[in-house]
């Protein structure tokens, strides 16, 4: 009587199938995940499966948010290199009038950011020893020192905020080019998408740093939540130098 | 409740009670019902502007019962919303978060999708976003008029015609929400077929709708954030004072528009790069499906999975590449022609080598012929003949002719619109009883599928002929241009052809309204399918069952196994051990 | 139910290769000098690609064989061979076909002598075409519509008055051009995107606004034809028709004197 085995042996030999029958091959890892592989649900909710779910949609989310500014910088690049056409002349003329950037601003808002991404990553790491702790029940898992931390990132974000709407402000009051320039609208374009962006890491923050008095959030909810929220921001961090390079060398 | 720190139950506290839970539930079954009645709203009323449309072409001074007669202004915002509703809400919408957040967590061996709560929040505001698209018809002007694709500098002019005002602003920020709930979801599907795959299940032991999912997943990711940003710039054109679409110089309805310096090929170039993985995202899970259920009908495995998902992998990297091919009339640079229609050849090999195997698995198996399989037969047959006017069309010397005329709305409709509908009823059929426990109506099933497929090629096939005649699309009126107005009655003939397709469309409503209340229960396994969805009994209510600890040990389409009771082996069937000596 | 379908799979190949061939509709007769290559190269495509749709539909027919109740499927996942072969095959199909297209753009694009061309500047405006002719001096005057155009003085492109190489441009709403010479045509838009479309010229471009669009076209039959806009421009979309008139020499020369006087 014919096993599978044998029936599958015999016609495997070109191999092409979706896998076929056979050992598992790597319990964990790539040979698959680990959903399936517990016996109670609640495991799905553990801290330590949650991290890693919640690292993964940090990076997916960086990937997106990666794709849209590149999408936003050829946007920036193609619009300096190729101007405008000009019906009279026929051709396509130079019209990018350089901005008069504000650089000690700019420079001041790049320390507050740097500034904020040391802050964040103090309580970050203070939280994540914490937490090794409080899993071996030596401290209480709750968060305290940490929460000032948390709040001098937020206010220092704020204050690199600020310090854009002060750059947008002494942009707009320049006068030198007329209406239909194009470097200043893509300015504010790109600097807008950082800013929203940015805008969302705070909301996170703040969540995560009142989180524990206003939602009853556990620790290591709280944890997890600093920690993918300071990948994004430290990547927005990387982002607006990024910007700052673009805007500071791509100029006709 | 006082309770340890990291107990497990401390979190597991329920999202909301009472009814509340169930309509805002974070269960993936109940968000995957949801889309699909979201989707099912949606295509009637697509449907629905598409019979008015085509009931205006061709009888403009028609009246229609209950509605009144059709008025010429309204033919562009009914145009519009009809290809955005379809586009959007329909094929973009129910193959992938429909069934893909029903199914794709069953099929790899989860409880639950990675987060449920993002599922959640996405059906939720691709609800929203609907209705504001919905909304349109009802403000001052109506609905947005410059077609799905939105042209600038007509869709950046409030005063360019009627709907350009608050009618295009709504467009703009339904499409913005549906993309952010598009990204949402992407994330969550990716996330999940990472990391809550059943152990055992391999990358290459997922069914192929799986891989359909993640794929799509990952091409929605950079399409939609592309689009994202286009649909903000726009709106920032239309109110802040920016210049990226609208150039200067320019006199519209007697007024100088106050812009300069920006380019309508800005927003072509922007929409396409989007628009063309688009489709694909459309498409994709549809051909999953297929593969899917022509394996479990013929009971054969699918033909050459390696291949197929190379395939799909090739899809997904070359469907960024080809975006050129909807611009070669558009004045781009006519060099950039060369490697946009060179890459469009490219990407019709590896959708060539689908339908191969598709066929491939067909052969020579022992065809079950069932409903569901009728439909996907049909998807192929429909992919054949909407594809292969593709190449056709990546020839910029013949598209240049072909561009804008009905030619063009023949290859999409039969490719996108009929195809991934025919995937859609097939996996309606398919999936039905496991979504709502019972067996939907083979008989009315079957009349369904013989009045659709007629009906698609006996609508879309005279299109052709339309577009090689140089009908151009998008006109509301036959009688503008002459040669347009010779071609009447093949317009008719397509009309009475809609009409009958649509009026098919109630045999499968019926069916599927009167199969979820009264339909035979469903057993367990109905269709002696592998996968892991069919594994689990039970109802199909809210939370999942975790019931049995999923290990996979096989792969996605063992069927046509001889000398056993059955003649599939279940991918979670215990391992037998017979097979190591084999090997 | 499986003789039903490749009944109805065979009847649906039989019914789409009738319409092709009977075709009820069909290109309007070309007369220009670049229509007959086009021709030809549609005629290629319609055929290969009707053969691989003939092969496709009627392949997939005869794989639906009912097989007997007692046959077993065959366990078969697939073979590296037939997957490179066919992959191969519908290879060098697509791409052979992309190559002989690809020549015939290269010719398309190519520059060309403009020796003896007509130059027509065309403007598309909601829901107009408008022609104009550089008159006697060769050249086009410049224009700015939001401060001159007014359709009711005769200016419905807002020519610079102040241009004296303005002041011999001839508009028309109508194309007429010499037969047997190259029609240079400079496309422009007032408003919104137009496309020119003259089917019976297989031509076909877009006019963009903010951008000039150089292309040709070389009538070769004396007679006048339709033209259609194919860019969505708004509500007049369908009725923003014009004329071509393809005329003799000496009646295109007399034509332009007439307009010239007036
Ligand atoms: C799901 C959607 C979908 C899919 C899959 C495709 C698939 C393809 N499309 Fe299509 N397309 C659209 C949706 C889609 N398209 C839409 C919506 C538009 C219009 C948008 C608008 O303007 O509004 C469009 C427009 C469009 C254009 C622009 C036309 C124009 O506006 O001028 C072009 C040009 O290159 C094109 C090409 C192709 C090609 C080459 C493929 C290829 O991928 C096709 C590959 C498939 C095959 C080649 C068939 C394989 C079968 C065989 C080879 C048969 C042989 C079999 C046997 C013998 C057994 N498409
Ligand atoms: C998925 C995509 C899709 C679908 C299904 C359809 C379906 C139909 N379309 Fe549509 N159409 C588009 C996408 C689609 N269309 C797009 C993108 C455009 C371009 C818009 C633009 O130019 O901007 C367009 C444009 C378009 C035109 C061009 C108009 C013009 O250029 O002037 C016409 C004209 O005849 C037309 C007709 C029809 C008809 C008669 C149907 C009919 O076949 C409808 C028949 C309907 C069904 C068979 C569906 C019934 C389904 C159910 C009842 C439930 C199933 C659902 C679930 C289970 C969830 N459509
Ligand atoms: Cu002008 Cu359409
Ligand atoms: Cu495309």
């Amino acid at each position: 009587m014919p096993t599978i085995g044998e029936h599958v042996e015999v016609e495997r030999r070109p191999k092409l199938g979706g896998g076929g029958p056979g050992k598992i091959p790597n319990p964990r890892g790539f040979g698959g995940g680990d959903d399936g592989d517990r016996d109670r649900r609640e495991d799905f909710r553990s801290p330590k499966q949650r991290l890693n779910r919640m690292r993964l949609l940090m990076g997916i989310c960086l990937f997106s948010v990666t794709v849209l500014f590149v999408v936003l910088t050829l946007v920036y690049l193609v619009r300096l290199v190729s101007g405008r056409y000009d019906p009279d002349a026929q051709r396509q003329v130079q019209d990018w009038i350089p901005l008069n950037l504000p650089y000690v601003q700019l420079w001041i808002n790049s320390l507050l950011l740097v500034l904020s991404s040391v802050t964040l990553e103090v309580a970050r790491r203070t939280m994540a020893k914490k937490e090794e702790f409080a899993v071996m029940g030596i401290v209480p898992p709750a968060a305290k020192r940490e929460v000032p931390w948390l709040g001098i990132t937020v206010v220092l974000g704020f204050c690199f905020l600020a310090g854009q709407i002060l750059v947008w402000k002494n942009l707009q009051h320049q006068g030198a080019f007329g209406r239909f320039n194009p470097s200043r609208p893509l300015f504010f374009l790109v600097t807008g998408a950082h800013a929203v962006h940015l805008l969302f890491g705070l909301a996170a923050l703040l969540y995560a740093a009142l989180g524990a008095r206003l939602w009853a959030l556990r620790f290591d909810s709280q944890r997890i939540a600093v920690e993918v929220t300071s990948w994004y921001w430290h990547y927005l961090g990387i982002l607006w130098f990024g910007i700052f390079a673009l805007v500071h060398f791509a100029r006709a | 409740m006082k309770s340890q720190p990291n107990s497990p139950q401390a979190n597991a506290k329920p999202f909301a009670t009472g009814w509340v839970r169930h309509v805002f539930s974070t269960d993936h079954k109940v968000i995957g019902r949801q889309y699909f009645f979201l989707s099912l709203a949606a295509v009637l009323v697509g449907a629905w502007l598409s019979l008015l449309m085509r009931i205006h072409l061709v009888w403009p001074k028609a009246a229609i019962p209950f509605f009144g007669e059709i008025k010429p202004e309204n033919y562009l915002a009914y145009l519009t919303i009809h290809g955005t509703l379809m586009v959007f809400f329909v094929l973009s919408t129910v193959p992938q978060n429909g069934f893909g957040t029903f199914f794709l967590p069953l099929q790899l061996g989860a409880t639950e999708m990675a987060f449920p709560r993002l599922s959640a929040a996405g059906f939720w505001t691709t609800l929203v976003s609907f209705l504001v698209l919905m909304a349109a018809f009802f403000v001052p002007g109506g609905a947005a008029g410059a077609g799905w694709t939105q042209y600038a500098p007509l869709s950046a002019l409030a005063n360019a015609g009627p709907g350009q005002a608050l009618g295009t602003d709504l467009w703009l920020v339904s499409i913005g929400l549906f993309c952010l709930a598009t990204i949402l979801s992407a994330i969550n599907f990716v996330t999940t077929t990472i990391k809550q795959r059943a152990s055992g299940m391999t990358l290459m032991r997922m069914p192929l709708t799986c891989w359909t999912w993640f794929v799509t997943a990952i091409l929605s990711l950079l399409a939609f954030s592309v689009l994202t940003a286009a649909a903000v710039m726009l709106l920032l054109d239309r109110h802040a004072g920016t210049n990226f679409f609208v150039p200067g110089g320019l006199l519209v309805s007697g007024k100088a528009v106050e812009h300069a310096g920006g380019s309508p090929l800005l927003w072509q170039h922007l929409f396409w790069f989007f628009g063309h993985p688009e489709v694909y995202i459309a498409i994709l899970p549809a051909m999953g499906v297929t593969s899917h259920l022509l394996s479990v009908f013929s009971r054969k495995p699918v033909f050459g999975y390696n291949a197929m998902v190379g395939a799909i992998l090739a899809i997904g990297a070359l469907g960024f590449m080809v975006w050129g091919h909807h611009m070669f009339a558009s004045g781009m640079d006519p060099h950039a022609g060369f490697a946009f229609s060179t890459l469009t050849t490219a990407i019709a090999v590896p959708s060539a080598v689908k339908t191969f195997n598709w066929v491939a698995t067909l052969y020579g198996g022992r065809i079950r012929y069932t409903t569901p399989l009728l439909f996907s037969v049909g998807f192929v047959s429909l992919f054949i003949t909407g594809g292969l006017t593709g190449p056709l069309l990546a020839q910029p010397s013949l598209d240049v002719y072909l561009h804008d005329t009905y030619f063009v709305v023949a290859h999409f409709h039969l490719i996108m619109a009929m195809a991934g509908l025919f995937a859609i009823f097939s996996a309606t059929y398919f999936w039905f009883p496991r979504m709502f426990g019972r067996m939907m109506n083979e008989r009315l099933g079957r009349i369904h599928f013989w009045i659709t497929l007629l009906g698609a090629y006996a609508t879309f096939m005279p299109m052709h002929l339309l577009g090689i005649a140089g009908h151009p699309r998008r006109y509301s009126d036959l009688t503008g241009v002459q040669y347009v107005a010779a071609m009447l009655p093949l317009q008719k003939f397509v009309t009475v052809a809609a009409i009958v397709t649509l009026a098919g469309q109630l045999v499968f409503l019926t069916n599927l309204f009167w199969s979820m209340l009264k339909g035979p229960a469903a057993a367990a396994n109905p269709w002696e399918c592998s996968s892991l969805e069919w594994s689990r009994p039970g109802p199909s209510l809210p939370q999942s069952v975790a019931g049995r600890k999923a290990v996979v040990n096989y792969g996605p389409y063992e069927y046509g196994i001889v000398g056993r009771e059955k003649d599939f082996v279940m991918q979670d069937d215990p391992d037998t051990g017979e097979r190591r000596s084999a090997i | 139910m499986a003789a039903a379908l490749r009944m109805v799979l065979a009847l649906i190949t039989l019914g789409c290769v009738y319409l092709f061939v009977a075709h009820p509709l069909w290109f309007p007769a070309g007369v220009s000098a670049e229509s007959v290559a086009l021709d030809r190269n549609f005629a290629v495509a319609f055929r290969v690609l009707g053969a691989l749709f003939i092969a496709g539909q009627l392949v997939l027919a005869l794989v639906l064989m009912r097989r007997p109740a007692t046959a077993e499927s065959k366990h078969w996942y697939g073979n590296w061979r037939i997957e490179i072969a066919w992959t191969a095959a519908i290879t060098v199909i697509f791409f052979w076909f992309n190559i002989s297209g690809g020549r015939l753009w290269s010719h398309e694009i190519a520059p060309h002598s403009a020796a003896g061309a007509t130059q027509v500047e065309v403007t598309g405006a909601q829901f107009q075409w408008y022609f104009r002719y550089p008159g006697a001096d060769g050249t086009f005057g410049r224009t700015d519509a939001p401060r001159w155009a007014k359709a009711d003085e005769g200016n419905p492109l807002g020519i610079d008055p102040g241009d004296p190489a303005g002041r011999d441009d001839i508009v028309a709403t109508q194309m007429v051009v010499p037969v047997g010479h190259t029609v240079e045509l400079q496309l422009r838009a007032q408003d919104v995107i137009h496309s020119l479309f003259i089917p019976a010229m297989r031509f076909k471009q877009d006019a963009v606004p903010g951008m000039d669009i150089h292309t040709h076209f070389t009538p070769v039959k004396v007679g006048v034809y339709e033209i259609a806009c194919a860019e969505l421009c708004g509500i007049g979309h369908y009725r923003m028709r014009a004329l071509v008139r393809v005329v003799s020499e000496e009646e295109f020369a007399q034509w332009l004197k007439g307009q010239a006087n007036r």
